[in-house]
C-alpha cells in the first residue's frame, strides 16, 4: 500500500482568465510535514482551499487518504482537521464549550467527546485555559485551541495556514514542538507559513509556489542541496578603495551567469557562484597577489529563506523559469 | 469673527474652541466623504429620492390646475414632510451608530485620541459629518419642497419650519447614536440599542397620549401631552395642519413645536457632554472577563450565587456536552449570543412577566374606565415591540457574523449540512421570542376571563403576533446570508421592520386627510402591528378590515425568506 496520503495532480484552478493555480503535483507521505511556502497571492491557499474540500479545481484532481476531494468533499471534511489563519472565535465562549460544538458538529459520542477533549488540550498543552472565554485569549492560546480543534476528529491529515504568524519567540517554540509531536504521532502535516527558519527547523519536505506555479518540491536536503549549487562567497576588503579592483577581479575570474554585488559601504563583496574549492582558492591568491588586502573571505550559510529567494527570484522578471531539475523532485 | 474664539462649559469643564479650524477638523472631511463613498449612502440618497418623487407625483393634481384654496398644495406637502421625516428617522441613525464603535474595533480610535485632536473636535467631527449627510438627502428633497410652494397654498415659512424640525431631529438622533457608538462594544450591538433609543424617543412617547386623552385629570392630560411630544411626530403634525396624534376628539397640548424643540434640545444638552466625557483612553482601559467558574469556587460562593442566578442559570456554573439529538448550532448561538445564555433569558422572561401582569392588574382596576380593547392594544403593542427589536437583534448576525468572524468557514469544514446550521441558527431565534411572547400570554388570559366572547378575537390576535415573530426572524436571517458585514445586515433588517410596522402608520396619522380611509386601509394591509390592533378593536384602528390579506402577505413574506435563507445558505456552503 503506498504511503502518500495526500496528493495533486496537474491542479489548475482558474477564476475567469486569472490561473490561481497551474499543474500543481505534489505528494505528501504519511507523518511528514510539508512546508508549503510562497509569497501572498501565489496560490497557497487555493491548494489548500481545493484540498480541505471549500474549493472545486478547474481541472486536475486532488486526494486525501485516497479519498478524491472534489467528489467525496463530505468525506474528505472528516480526514482533515484545517486550522485556517483566521481562528474564527465566539464571543462569550468558553474553550472547553467551544471545543464541545465542534465535537458535537464532527458528530462525536457525548463519552467520547469527554475524552477527545481531555486529549486534545492535553497534547496542544491548554487545558489550563478550559474554563476561559475564547475571545478573551492571547493569539499564541488561540492557536493552541485551534490546533486542538482541528485534533477533535482524530483526522490523519492536519492542514494549517500560517500557525506561527504574529507569536512571540516562546510561543513560536512551543508551536514547534506541538508540530513535531503531531508528525512523530503519526499524522501528516501541511503548513504554511512566512516564518521559513521556524519552518525549515520542523518540515522535511518543502514546496515552494510562486504566481500559482511549483517552482521547487521535494525533501528539504534535496532542496538545499540544489542551492547550495551557488553557494554564497562573501570577501570583506580593508580599505573600500580595493573595491573597484576587486569586482574586476571576480568578473575575470568567474562565469557570466554568477552574481556579483557589492556592498560599498561595508567594504564587502558578494559573489553567488557554482565555482568550485579550487577556483575560489585561485581568486583569493589572485586578489591578495594583487595587493588586494581581504579581512574576510568565507562561504554564507544559506538556508530556507536564501532558497526561497533563490528560486523565486525569477519571478520579479516575469519569466517564470523554474528552478534547476536537481532541485525539483517528482 | 465672531465665532473665531469661543468657549463651551460641558460638564463643568470649559472646552475651548480656539479657531474655525479646529471645527473643520480632518474627521469631518474624512467622515463625509467616506460615507459618501459606501453603497449604503448611494443606495439611501437614490431610494429617497425615488420614494419623494413618488409621493408628489401620486398626490399631484390630475387635472394641472392648483387649487386656490391651496388643499391639494397642503395635502401633498403632508406627504412630503411626514415621508421625509419617516425617512429620516430610519436613516439618520445609521451611520452614527457604527461611528465609534467602528473606530474602536478597527482600533483607529486610540491614534484619533493620542493625536492632538481633542474628543470635543472628534465627536463634533462625527456628528458633523453624519448630519451633514442627513444635509444632503434633505437637500434631494427640495425639488419635491418647490413642487408644492409652486402648487400655491403653502409658504416659505410653513416649508422652512418644516426643514428646521427635521434638521432637529437629525442632529437629536445622531447625537443619541453616537453616544450609544460610544459606549458599545460592537457595531451590531450600537445599531440594535439605536433602534431601540429611536423607537423610544419616537413612538413610545405617543402612546400614553394616544390610550388616555380624554380619560384622565387634565393635569395627567397636560403630563402625557408633554410627554408625547418627545417624538417629533406632534411638532410635524402641527406644522403640517394635523392636531395631536392618536387624539380621539380631544385637543392635544398647545404648540407641540415648541415642547418638542425644548425636548430635543434637552435631549442633545445631555447626550453631548456625556459622549465627549466618555471619548477618551478609559474605553480601552478595561480587561476582558477572563471567566470564573463556580463550581471551583468555595461552598459559600457557590451557594450565593446559585441563590442569585436561582440554581440552574448561574452563567458561570460549568455547563453540560451538548446532547446527541440538539442541533449543535442551536446550543452554540445561545452559548455565544450574550442574550442567549439562560440568565439572560430569565431576565427578560421576568421583566415580561411583570409588564404582562401588571396589566392584568390593570386590567381588574381599570376594566371600567380602560376598556379590554386598550388594554390589548397595550399588551399587542409590548409584542411587536419586543418582536421589531428583538428579531433583528437575534438574526441578523445569523450568516453575517459567521462570514465576518471567520466562523463560517469552520462550519462548512464540519460534516454539518446546510439544513442543519439553518435550522440551528433559526431555532435559536425562535427559542428566545418565543419564551418571550409566552410570558407576555398571562394578560391575555386575564382578558379572556373578563370577556369570554374575546376568545377567537384573541386567538387571531396571536396568530397575527406568532407570524410576525416567524416573519421577523426568517426575513432578518434572510437579509443576514446576503450580507458579508452584521452591521449593514442590522441596519437594513431595522429599516424594513420598522419600516414596515412603523412607517406604514404615518398613512394612518394622515387618516382622512390627506388619505382616503380606503387608502389607509390598503397601506395598513401591510402592518402587522395595525393588524392585531384592528383585530382586537383598539380605538383608531377598529375600523379596519386587514385580515385575511395580512396573513397571506406575511405567510408569502416568510416563504420568500425561506427560499432566500435556503438557496443563499447553499451556496454558502458548497464549494466554490
Amino acid at each position: 500500500m503506498s504511503d502518500v496520503v495526500v496528493e495533486t495532480r496537474e491542479l489548475t484552478k482558474s477564476y475567469g482568465s486569472f490561473v490561481a493555480l497551474e499543474r500543481l503535483n505534489i505528494s505528501v507521505q504519511r507523518g511528514h510535514i510539508l512546508g508549503f511556502i510562497g509569497p501572498n497571492g501565489a496560490g497557497k491557499t487555493t491548494t489548500i482551499k481545493i484540498l480541505v474540500g471549500l474549493s472545486r479545481p478547474t481541472s486536475g484532481s486532488a486526494s486525501v487518504a485516497g479519498v478524491d476531494c472534489v467528489a467525496d468533499a463530505r468525506k474528505v471534511k472528516r480526514l482533515v482537521g484545517y486550522m485556517p489563519d483566521v481562528f474564527g472565535s465566539y464571543d462569550n465562549m468558553r474553550v472547553r464549550e467551544y471545543l464541545d460544538f465542534f465535537g458535537a458538529a464532527y458528530k462525536i459520542p457525548r463519552k467520547e467527546r469527554v475524552k477527545r477533549i481531555e486529549v486534545v488540550m492535553e497534547v496542544t498543552g491548554s487545558g489550563y485555559m478550559r474554563d476561559r472565554f475564547v475571545d478573551s485569549l492571547s493569539h499564541g492560546m488561540k492557536q493552541r485551541v485551534g490546533i486542538a480543534r482541528t485534533l477533535l476528529h482524530d483526522p490523519p491529515v492536519l492542514i494549517l495556514d500560517e500557525p506561527a504568524n504574529g507569536l512571540d519567540p516562546t510561543a513560536r517554540v512551543e508551536m514547534r514542538q506541538i508540530l513535531l509531536r503531531l508528525a512523530q504521532s503519526g499524522k501528516t502535516l501541511i503548513v504554511t507559513s512566512h516564518i521559513l527558519p521556524e519552518l525549515s527547523r520542523i518540515c522535511d519536505t518543502v514546496a515552494i509556489i510562486t504566481k500559482g506555479q511549483l517552482r521547487a518540491f521535494g525533501p528539504l536536503e534535496q532542496i538545499m542541496r540544489g542551492i547550495r549549487q551557488r553557494r554564497s562567497i562573501e570577501i570583506q576588503l580593508l580599505m573600500g578603495k580595493d573595491m573597484a579592483k576587486c569586482e574586476s577581479l571576480a568578473k575575470k575570474a568567474f562565469d557570466a551567469a554568477d552574481e556579483i554585488t557589492h556592498a560599498e559601504e561595508e567594504s564587502t563583496l558578494r559573489v553567488r557562484t557554482a565555482a568550485s574549492d579550487e577556483a575560489l582558492s585561485a581568486f583569493l591568491s589572485q586578489l591578495v597577489g594583487q595587493g588586494v588586502k581581504v579581512t574576510q573571505f568565507r562561504e554564507v550559510h544559506q538556508d530556507l529563506e536564501d532558497a526561497f529567494l533563490e528560486v523565486t527570484k525569477h519571478d520579479e522578471g516575469g519569466s517564470g523559469d523554474r528552478m534547476s531539475s536537481a532541485a525539483v523532485v517528482r | 469673527m465672531w465665532f473665531s474664539s469661543l468657549t463651551l462649559v460641558i460638564a463643568g469643564k470649559s472646552i475651548a474652541i480656539s479657531n474655525w479650524e479646529e471645527l473643520m477638523n480632518p474627521i469631518i472631511q474624512r467622515e463625509l466623504i467616506g460615507l459618501l463613498r459606501t453603497r449604503r449612502a448611494f443606495a439611501a440618497q437614490v431610494v429617497l429620492t425615488a420614494v419623494l418623487a413618488v409621493l408628489v407625483v401620486l398626490r399631484w393634481p390630475e387635472s394641472g390646475r392648483a387649487n386656490i384654496s391651496g388643499e391639494q398644495a397642503q395635502a401633498v406637502l403632508r406627504l412630503f414632510g411626514y415621508g421625509l421625516l419617516a425617512s429620516l428617522v430610519l436613516l439618520a441613525p445609521i451611520f452614527p451608530a457604527s461611528a465609534v464603535v467602528r473606530e474602536k474595533q478597527q482600533r483607529t480610535l486610540e491614534l484619533l485620541l493620542n493625536s492632538p485632536l481633542t474628543p470635543w473636535s472628534i465627536f463634533v467631527g462625527k456628528l458633523v459629518a453624519s448630519v451633514g449627510f442627513v444635509i444632503l438627502l434633505m437637500c434631494l428633497s427640495v425639488p419635491a419642497a418647490a413642487a408644492c410652494y409652486a402648487m400655491g397654498g403653502v409658504g416659505v415659512p410653513q416649508l422652512m419650519h418644516v426643514y428646521a424640525i427635521l434638521l432637529l431631529v437629525a442632529i437629536e438622533y445622531s447625537v443619541v447614536a453616537l453616544y450609544v457608538s460610544t459606549v458599545s462594544q460592537s457595531a451590531e450591538g450600537a445599531l440594535r440599542y439605536t433602534y431601540g433609543a429611536v423607537l423610544f424617543l419616537t413612538i413610545i412617547p405617543l402612546i400614553p397620549q394616544w390610550f388616555v386623552q380624554g380619560q384622565v385629570s387634565p393635569v395627567l392630560a397636560e403630563m402625557v401631552g408633554t410627554f408625547s411630544c418627545l417624538s417629533p411626530a406632534p411638532a410635524m403634525m402641527e406644522l403640517l395642519g394635523h392636531k395631536s396624534v392618536g387624539a380621539q376628539g380631544v385637543m392635544g397640548p398647545s404648540s407641540e413645536m415648541f415642547r418638542y424643540v425644548v425636548w430635543a434640545l434637552l435631549v442633545i444638552a445631555v447626550f453631548v457632554p456625556l459622549t465627549v466625557m466618555k471619548l477618551n483612553y478609559r474605553l480601552f482601559d478595561r480587561s476582558h472577563a477572563a471567566g470564573k467558574i463556580t463550581d471551583d469556587r468555595s461552598m459559600g460562593v457557590k451557594f450565593y450565587r446559585r441563590i442569585m442566578y436561582l440554581w440552574f442559570f448561574d452563567p458561570q456554573r460549568r455547563s453540560k456536552l451538548i446532547g446527541p439529538l440538539t442541533n449543535p448550532v442551536m446550543v452554540k448561538d445561545f452559548r455565544s449570543q450574550k442574550f442567549g445564555r439562560p440568565h439572560w433569558m430569565m431576565r427578560f422572561f421576568g421583566i415580561c412577566l411583570v409588564v404582562s401582569l401588571g396589566l392584568m392588574l390593570a386590567t381588574t382596576v381599570f376594566t371600567i374606565a380602560w376598556n379590554v380593547e386598550i388594554l390589548g392594544g397595550i399588551i399587542v403593542i409590548l409584542q411587536m415591540s419586543v418582536v421589531v427589536l428583538l428579531s433583528p437583534a437575534l438574526a441578523a448576525g445569523a450568516i453575517s457574523s459567521e462570514r465576518e468572524s471567520g466562523g463560517w468557514t469552520l462550519l462548512k469544514m464540519t460534516p454539518l449540512s446546510a439544513f442543519t446550521i439553518v435550522t440551528g441558527k433559526l431555532m435559536s431565534a425562535a427559542r428566545t421570542l418565543v419564551l418571550l411572547l409566552l410570558a407576555t400570554l398571562p394578560a391575555y388570559v386575564v382578558l379572556v376571563l373578563i370577556d369570554e366572547t374575546q376568545v377567537a378575537r384573541l386567538l387571531d390576535v396571536l396568530i397575527t403576533v406568532v407570524l410576525t415573530s416567524i416573519m421577523g426572524v426568517m426575513i432578518s436571517a434572510a437579509i443576514s446570508s446576503l450580507f458579508q458585514r452584521t452591521t449593514g445586515a442590522t441596519a437594513t433588517c431595522y429599516t424594513v421592520l420598522v419600516g414596515l410596522c412603523g412607517g406604514t402608520l404615518l398613512f394612518w396619522l394622515g387618516r382622512g386627510s390627506p388619505f382616503s380611509r380606503a387608502a389607509v386601509e390598503a397601506v395598513l394591509r401591510f402592518n402587522p402591528l395595525a393588524t392585531a390592533l384592528s383585530l382586537i378593536r383598539t380605538p383608531g384602528f377598529d375600523d379596519y378590515q386587514l385580515v385575511p390579506f395580512n396573513w397571506y402577505l406575511m405567510g408569502g413574506l416568510i416563504a420568500l425568506a425561506a427560499v432566500v435563507l435556503w438557496i443563499q445558505t447553499w451556496r454558502l456552503t458548497r464549494p466554490q
